[in-house]
């Protein structure tokens, strides 16, 4: 008789589930009554609860016990100050959930979502509604008097069954709205990595200097940004905001006063004040990724703005005040830039007081395992659904990562990419063993065609916004970059992008139609061109 | 062997059919698959009373058994060879102790040797025979077909909280000897006897006051037992009789929301529609005594108006064992039912 067993994890009733005096019979009691009812069995109970309420948990196991012997019930202390508190009870219970190991193929989850507060009952259903806890729902009810008996009834609701989604759809926007818990500190293990990150931990707290950070493109420049800001903001050390900019992005006459801002009629279209992200960057950090690809004039006026904490915006005669840190990003040698002219020594030299090399992911094999993890939970809170590998597809594709057959050319760019693919195709919040197969030769694929990761140009250009784009229309755009970057000019390029509807036609505008394509995304011809 | 085919919706259908059945194949040791299994219920299929008594006899008579699911609306059921000894059943309140113990006793009552049986949860459930009925009625006439066993109830389990314990001891025979029972002979005691468990003994006394207004019993054959070591509350109200040739009794259970007095009552006219037809066996014991009759040598009794829980039991002693259970009516009261030896 192989059946799977039936588990139910609930909350003890405090108020519900409360009686000592025999009359408690009489009365219905929902965890009491989940165990009494003839089309349901109950093989494990898991109750949860706060110790004060031990006594009661007692009582309700010894008569779950009686009526029902066929049920092991399992105790499960679980603290919260105040059960009216979502991000309290919803924080410890997803402790609860994550601290256990689940077992779906083998057990048959139940959540008992009518006891507790209606707090602690929202945070059972988003648990389950999110596969942090792979259970279908069990609500209970009491008899309807005429009836008689005390079990009551009980519905069973599996989230998972699609005429549930738009009631998921909107305890989903409740939990963008009441939660945003949880930083996920990646739990990593190579030794280098992890001396680096300590140093750089004291640096960010002590000092206000620049810093600047190297490593290869994907080794996580912008995230460590990103998390230094964290931490000092936790400190209460900035009260400005982080201000991201990609240097790759501002090319031409624009990146002047993306920069440092304009006054009303600077120039030809500047109708109005622009602040420009120094000055939004006040009181914060400014992370300039890809430094090496600013401009020289952009140098000047950058260097002077450190040093000055002001500077003067595209055609004023007023300098305006900033104080921000700034942290850069490069992927490229600048000391090989300054030898030859392309990068200004006296900035380099200002930027260069604390620099750190990040480790590219194939030097540190160590940190690949937690990486994964870091990157399932970090789907699972965007997303919105927990996702595991099966161990065997785990091993797989770990010995895959650490193997010397990943060149992880994008490095935590494509795992990232890779780990999210995965975790789409895994249908029932599971990845198997087929989908890390059919991801290795995917990545095997893309390394070997040069691509740096899955975005190429797309990425390079439109960097954050990238993940706005449409995969359908991802494919489009990456080829017309590419028409562009080889292009010499606008016209160029829509000659060669519409090489075949042209020749139909008595007068052929491909210039403007190639521009406005580009619009759509944000973008004009000396964003996409090649500076030469 | 054949596997027999049985159909669950047969008669009233539910339990019964499933527990006579297994009851059934494991002294025989024919193999069955029960189809159907209430069919057309609300809730269909197999329940966890049912599973209870399910995996009792596949332990007694280590059987292998497929479908035993809730809601499973069929189930195969391979006896094996069936074992004495000492078996521990507990049965959630749903269910109860003393039809599990009847799905196990026929084959323990023939096997090889000694047995004790003892059963945990309800002894006491309107849905079945309690415990008192099973200890004063049935054994004693199953001891006069040969096997001896002896009942103790160590403390009564109602519904809804359970927690009852009684032990049966099993002395195996070789076979069911013959049982004639057409007269009841002399009425030599009269009791009635309510049992009230964390409950007002008030309740007790209403109702045994019933019992003497219909029956006109006077105050000596009537008892209040007052039960403080129970799990949960309780009430029964038994009415014995005890005979020459036979002991009967009737019980009623309190129930939320029905008066004591209608219970008293009810009980109460169970056992005088039973002394005014003059026959030695209830509608209940007749139920219960086929089975061993048609597994032994046979036999004959009279009875009232049989249930339809009779009249499947017959059918399925047919297909089981081919026997010809006749039932004939011989006035407006009494009924004979005829069982044959076994084949």
């Amino acid at each position: 008789m192989s059946r799977k067993k039936t588990v139910v994890v609930g909350l003890l009733g405090p108020t519900l589930d409360l009686g000592t005096k025999t009359n408690r019979w009489e009365r219905w009691r929902p965890t009491v009554s989940l165990c009494q009812h003839e089309d349901l069995l109950v093989d494990r109970l898991e109750l949860l609860y706060q110790r004060r309420y031990t006594a009661l948990a007692q009582t309700v196991t010894a008569d779950i016990q009686s009526v029902s012997p066929e049920t092991e019930v399992v105790h499960r202390l679980i603290e919260f100050e105040d059960a009216w508190d979502l991000e309290e009870v919803y924080g410890a219970l997803l402790d609860f959930a994550r601290s256990r190991v689940w077992a779906p193929d083998k057990e048959d989850y139940l959540v008992h979502i009518t006891t507790g507060t209606h707090i602690a009952q929202i945070s059972m259903f988003l648990l389950v509604e999110a596969h942090h806890i792979p259970a279908r729902l069990i609500q209970t009810a009491p008899p309807v008097r005429s009836q008689g008996g005390t079990a009551g009834s009980f519905a069973i609701i599996d989230l998972d069954l699609s005429k549930y989604d738009t009631i998921a759809a909107r305890f989903r926007r409740e939990q963008k709205e009441g939660l945003s818990l949880l930083k996920a500190g990646i739990d990593t293990r190579n030794a280098a990595f992890n001396q680096l990150i300590e140093r750089i931990e004291q640096v960010a707290i002590r000092s206000r200097d620049p810093l600047l950070l190297m490593g290869p493109t994907g080794a996580g420049k912008s995230q460590l940004a990103r998390r230094i800001f964290e931490l000092k903001k936790a400190r209460r050390q900035v009260a400005g905001p982080l201000v991201e900019v990609n240097c790759a992005t501002l090319r031409g006459d624009g990146a002047m006063s993306t920069l440092f801002g304009h006054v009303k009629g600077a120039f030809t279209g500047a109708i109005a004040d622009r602040q420009g992200l120094l000055r939004k960057a006040n009181g914060g950090i400014l992370m300039l990724d890809e430094i090496g690809e600013l401009g020289s004039d952009e140098q000047a006026m950058l260097l002077h703005a450190i040093e000055e904490k002001s500077f003067f915006p595209v055609g004023s005669d007023r300098e305006v005040q900033s104080d921000f840190q700034l942290i850069a990003g490069t992927n490229r040698d600048l000391r090989r830039d300054v030898e030859q002219g392309r990068f200004r020594e006296d900035l380099l030299a200002r930027i260069d007081l604390w620099s750190f090399k990040l480790p590219g992911l194939r030097e540190r094999p160590e940190d690949v395992a937690p990486n994964l993890e870091y990157e399932l939970d970090r789907w699972a809170q965007s997303g919105g659904e927990a996702v595991t590998f099966s161990r065997e597809a785990r091993d797989r594709f770990l010995d895959f990562a650490r193997g010397p057959g990943a060149a992880w050319a994008g490095n935590f760019r494509d795992f990232n990419a890779a780990v999210r693919r995965m975790a789409t195709l895994a249908s029932g919040g599971r990845v198997t063993r087929e989908i890390v197969d059919e991801e290795i030769v995917r990545l095997r694929d893309a390394w070997r065609s040069g691509e740096v990761s899955s975005g190429g140009l797309v990425d390079e250009i439109l960097g954050s916004r990238a993940a706005g784009v449409d995969p359908f229309d991802r494919v489009q755009l990456e080829e017309v970059l590419r028409a562009c970057r080889s292009a010499r000019s606008l016209s160029e390029a829509g000659r060669s992008l519409f090489a075949i509807s042209r020749t139909r036609k008595a007068s052929s505008n491909d210039a403007d139609r190639l521009r406005k394509y580009l619009a759509r995304y944000g973008l004009a011809w000396a964003d996409v061109a090649t500076r030469r | 062997m054949a596997i027999l085919e049985v159909d669950g919706s047969l008669g009233e259908g539910g339990g019964q059919i499933l527990r006579s059945s297994i009851a059934l194949s494991l002294v025989t040791g024919t193999p069955f698959r029960l189809v159907n299994v209430r069919a057309g219920r609300k809730r269909p299929g197999l329940m966890r009373q049912h599973l209870t008594a399910v995996q009792a006899a596949a332990e007694v008579g280590q059987a292998q058994v497929t479908g035993a699911e809730i809601g499973s609306l069929q189930l195969t059921f391979h006896p094996g060879t069936v074992r004495s000894g000492d078996y521990c059943f507990s049965v959630g309140t749903a269910g109860s102790a003393t039809l599990v113990l009847q799905t196990v006793f026929p084959a323990l009552a023939l096997a090889t040797g000694r047995s004790t049986v003892t059963v945990e949860g309800g002894t006491h459930n309107p849905m079945a025979p309690p415990f008192d009925f099973l200890a004063r009625a049935f054994l004693p006439l199953v001891d006069r077909m040969g096997p001896r066993s002896t009942a103790v109830l160590e403390r009564p389990g109602f519904y809804p909280a359970g927690g009852g314990r009684f032990h049966v001891a099993i002395e195996p025979a070789a076979v069911f000897g013959r049982l004639d029972l057409r007269e009841r002979g002399e009425i030599r005691a009269r009791r009635a006897t309510a049992v009230v468990a964390l409950l007002k003994r008030s309740i007790a006394e209403r109702e045994l006051a019933q019992v003497r207004e219909h029956l006109g019993w006077d105050d000596s054959t009537l008892r209040i037992e007052s039960v403080a070591k129970a799990v949960g509350p309780g009430n029964v109200v038994s009415v014995e009789v005890e005979s020459e040739h036979v002991t009967e009794l009737f019980s009623g259970f309190g129930e939320r929301g029905v008066s004591a007095e209608r219970v008293g009552s009810t009980v109460a006219r169970e056992a005088a529609d039973y002394l005014a037809a003059g026959v030695p066996v209830g509608p209940h014991l007749a139920d219960q005594l086929l089975l061993p009759m048609a597994l032994g040598a046979g036999g004959v009794f009279r009875t009232q108006e049989p249930s339809g829980h009779t009249c499947t039991h017959a059918e399925l002693l047919k297909s089981f064992l081919g026997s010809d259970v006749r039932i004939r009516k011989l006035s407006e009261l009494v009924w004979e039912i005829e069982v044959p030896a076994r084949a």
